[in-house]
């Protein structure tokens, strides 16, 4: 199987060539600025998201008008409530368990923030927006996503607080039992582009899946294999701690979980950490399953931003519907029904694969 | 649908002949003829009432104090008849105040016999856990004695109060448990409620509901407020969340029945009404936080249901000119007429009624036809029609039960009984059982609302009386006792008064429906997961101003 390579120049190397640097110098000049170009791409959309977008989606879905008075569309509400959550005083439990504490907020973020490292956002006038692309991609993106346990584990345990605690439990039995399927599933698909590398996952939903004539409908793995598309949405929800699956914070049980006890800035790292994991997975999904920034007429990072905002809408969209489903069910649902169904997935594609030898 | 059987009252021996051997006396109360006992013998004349007279609901203590005596009386009625009801007397003594306690033989006796405790200083011998329930437990002095100094300032410290978490916390199995303090500010208790709970992991082991936040001396203030103007605002504010006509009729209808006040037709069609739009209203909030309760923050479910609710509240406002505190019945009628112009607010009520089959089935499909919300709900907070009946259960929480005890079908007032209605009972006896209960009164409600709008449609207009003619002052004889219930939003909400010949109330004593639903939190949530305590707190639909008044 023959993989057209990408004709285009990575965003690091690009900005190293701009500032024309080369070597190692310019390796780390260029991944710098990279890295801080895209982090600064993911802040602001989670800054659109939380304080504006939640709400005027929310607000469409349960009949209401939401936020319409601070500037047009009520969008000067970013920077309001920015000012808020700032100035708010920062209340630290008595017997919080420190610096355990004060770095659970940050690691949630970070690890939101270094999954995008790898994946590939599409191109944007030829320059691919992929900080990097190592072999084992699919591995990292993951391994990535899933440090974030451990700071809300962390803050759990950290606040010295009971519902604090029980949330840090749920999430780490939750991440336990979602993240299994998700891999099982991912792996499915690797049977299919034979590379853990992500590029690689981009370049095989290029090719034409079923040609029409007119138009040829993409091999995006989600027209390729809606089967895993659908359980990896709902493992996703899980992974992410969306309805009907926001076990670990949910503030009619348990308060707000483990973040119970954290004020201010914490609270907002927490919260920054919580929209940045619902697009660093629409964005796992977007790669996996969506290809990447494949689309027409706009440059391709357009559409990979637009691919993100769809699945948020679909996270949002599953919240304001959705009931909670409970703790007990939640971890039978992982083990007894997902990861099932995950393995089955990845049988019989293995089957398909080899059948049909439509893999690489 | 019921579990009831008919009674047969031909075998059912004579209350009198019954306790023959108890008995010192008998009264003579408004609603009920009164049998005097003495304060040993209650289990036995309770027992003996119960499973030989059918006397199977109690539906509230009162305690009071003479000038020589104090006095509980057991009030007691049938599930399958409440217009047969007996009215059990216990003097004892000034000195020494000791009664038997009725818990074994009615659970709903122990809050009852609490509060008696808390509030009079009567003491219940053989009371399981006869603890203050709504005044904190370092309170010095029973407040509703005559004797109280209301002056003397209280100081409550924390530190002098019992520390739950001091003991060993262990399960009878040695399996470590924790103690979690649920409210008295949490998201889901619906006000301020505080639920001592001990988990093992994330099972519910033991619950035990602290209340008495919200105590505001309702009945005190009744007991020093005229008749005739000065209690009607009260009773508003203790199922707040927009109930209020149904609680004002509560009093309507024992102060009217206590002074022998007719209420005019054209009167009663009004309040009916009025009444079933407070039904709709309040079914919509325990829908609507329900679905808070389960199904997360920022669902739809609730804020449709305050969009159904803000339809209603606005027709009420309308009518009464208030969107919750409503004051708007009167002793002898209600304070004025439907608006002008009336054929305006006709066409704004059937408006209304014509969307309710849209939104009830909105309902039924966000919530009740939701497989989630089945997973959730089916066969979780179970509880047992002869369970419910023991601790006092009321309104759709017992005919989530499948008990099809209404007071507006078993001991009409208003105009109900010529009116074409069903009772709602479900036999699921679980959460969705009672989510489905309201869900389909709101049916019924509406029915009964398009029933009165025709009627006042053609009302002609020289017999639109609205009041009856009631003295300016409301002086009922002294010496009188009377029980009257009407169903409010959450079950059987009934008043006890005594009068003294003056225009206040001697005693003035009220039973909140919540207050015995939330009694039987513990057997729906023991040895559920958490968000099963929590989904039973919520399909019992609390209010606090209800339950600790």
């Amino acid at each position: 199987m023959n993989v057209v390579p990408l004709q285009t120049v990575r965003l690091p190397d690009w900005l190293a060539g701009v500032l024309g640097l080369d070597g190692l110098l310019g390796t780390v000049v260029g991944s710098l600025i990279g890295a801080a170009l895209v982090a600064t791409v993911m802040l602001t959309m989670t800054a659109i998201a939380g304080p504006w977008a939640k709400r005027k989606i929310t607000a469409a879905f349960t009949d209401r008008v939401a936020v319409s008075r601070i500037g047009p569309y009520g969008l000067f509400i970013i920077v309001a409530d920015s000012l808020r959550l700032i100035s708010k005083e920062l209340i630290v439990p008595e017997n919080a368990d420190r610096p355990a504490y004060d770095i659970a907020p940050i690691v949630v973020v970070f690890s939101a923030l270094i999954g995008f490292s790898v994946l590939p956002m599409g191109n944007l006038g030829g320059v691919s927006i992929q900080l990097a692309d190592p072999e084992a991609g699919l591995a990292l993106v993951f391994a990535f996503a899933s440090i974030a346990t451990i700071g809300l584990v962390m803050g759990g345990y950290a606040s010295a607080n009971k519902y604090s605690l029980l949330g840090g439990l749920r999430s780490v039995a939750q991440a336990i039992a979602y993240e299994i399927p998700l891999l099982v599933i991912a792996i499915s698909l690797v049977l299919f582009t034979g590379s853990l590398q992500l590029s690689e996952f981009i370049a095989y939903q290029q090719q034409p899946f079923i040609d029409l004539g007119v138009f040829a409908i993409p091999s995006w793995f989600a027209f390729v294999n809606p089967f895993a598309f659908l359980l990896f949405l709902v493992a996703n929800l899980a992974e992410i701690g969306r309805n009907p699956f926001d076990t670990p914070e949910a503030p009619n049980e348990i308060v707000a979980g483990y973040q119970t006890e954290y004020s201010s800035v914490y609270f907002v790292l927490f919260y920054l950490g919580e929209f940045l994991h619902i697009f660093l997975g629409a964005g796992i999904i977007t790669v996996l399953f969506l290809g990447g920034g494949a689309g027409p007429l706009l440059p391709g990072f357009v559409w990979f931003l637009i691919k993100l905002w769809a699945i948020f809408l679909f996270t949002q969209w599953m919240r304001s519907a959705m009931p909670r489903v409970r703790i007990d069910q939640l971890i039978g649902i992982g083990w007894k029904g997902l990861l099932v169904l995950s393995f089955a997935n990845l049988l019989l594609t293995a089957v398909v694969v080899g059948v049909f030898n439509v893999g690489v | 649908m019921s579990t009831f059987e008919t009674p047969d009252r031909e075998q059912e021996a004579d209350p009198e002949t019954l306790l023959e051997d108890l008995l010192i006396g008998t009264e003579a109360h408004r609603n009920a003829p009164g049998v005097v006992i003495p304060p040993n013998a209650v289990q036995e004349a309770l027992t003996r009432l119960r499973e030989d007279a059918g006397y199977d609901h109690l539906s509230t203590v009162t305690a009071q104090e003479y000038a020589d005596r104090f006095e509980a009386i057991y009030h007691l009625r049938r599930f399958a008849d409440p217009t047969d009801e007996l009215s059990v007397v216990v003097p004892t003594s000034k000195e020494d105040p000791t009664i038997e306690s009725a818990a074994p033989v009615f659970r709903t006796a122990d809050w009852h016999e609490r509060e008696a405790y808390d509030l009079m200083g009567i003491s219940f011998e053989d009371h399981p856990d006869l603890r203050r329930i709504l005044l904190p437990e370092t309170w010095q002095g029973h407040p509703l004695r005559q004797d109280y100094d209301q002056d003397r300032p209280q100081v409550v410290p924390l530190r002098e109060h019992r520390n739950p978490i001091a003991e060993n916390q262990q399960t009878a199995e040695g399996e470590d448990t924790m103690f979690l303090n649920v409210g008295p500010h949490h998201p889901a208790t619906h006000g301020v409620l505080h639920i001592e709970t001990v988990l093992d992991g994330e099972q519910v082991v033991d619950v035990d509901p602290d209340i008495g936040y919200l105590h505001r001396c309702e009945e005190q203030i009744c007991e020093s407020s005229t008749y005739r103007h000065q209690i009607m605002p009260y009773p508003d504010r203790w199922d707040y969340v927009s109930a209020g006509l149904l609680n004002e009729w509560a009093y309507a209808r024992t102060a009217e029945d206590l002074a022998d006040i007719e209420v005019p037709a054209y009167a009663q069609t009004i309040r009916t009404m009025g009444a079933e739009l407070s039904r709709i209203a309040a079914h919509m909030l325990a829908l609507g936080t329900f679905a808070l309760d389960v199904n997360g923050d920022f669902t739809a479910a609730f804020m449709y249901a305050m969009r159904e609710r803000e339809r209603v509240e606005q027709l009420l406002e309308e009518l009464t000119g208030q969107r919750l505190m409503f004051n708007y019945f009167r002793l002898g009628g209600v304070a004025w007429d439907l608006p002008d112009p009336r054929e305006e607010f006709f066409e704004n009520v059937r408006e209304y009624l014509n969307d309710v089959p849209e939104a009830v089935q909105e309902f039924h499909d966000l919530l009740s036809n939701n497989e989630v919300f089945q997973l959730r709900t089916v066969n979780t907070g179970v509880l047992e029609p002869e369970v419910a009946k023991d601790y006092g259960c009321t309104g759709p929480v017992l005919r989530g039960s499948g008990v099809a005890y209404d007071i507006r079908d078993k001991d009409p007032y208003g105009r109900y009984d010529d009116l074409d209605w069903e009772v709602v009972t479900e036999d699921g006896k679980d959460n969705y059982a009672r989510v489905l209960v309201r869900i389909r009164e709101v049916e019924q409600s509406a029915r009964i609302i398009d029933q009165c709008l025709d009627r006042l449609e053609d009302w002609p207009e020289d017999d639109r009386e609205i009041q009856s003619n009631v003295p300016r002052t409301v002086a009922p004889d002294g010496g009188q006792e009377i029980y009257r219930a009407v169903e409010g939003a959450k079950g059987e909400l009934g008043i006890y008064i005594r009068t003294d010949g003056s225009d206040t109330p001697a005693r003035f004593k009220i039973r909140g429906p919540s207050f015995s639903n939330l009694q039987v939190l513990p057997e729906l949530a023991e040895g559920e997961y958490i968000p099963d305590l929590i989904a039973a707190l919520g399909s019992l639909d609390l209010v606090l101003g209800e339950v600790d008044r």
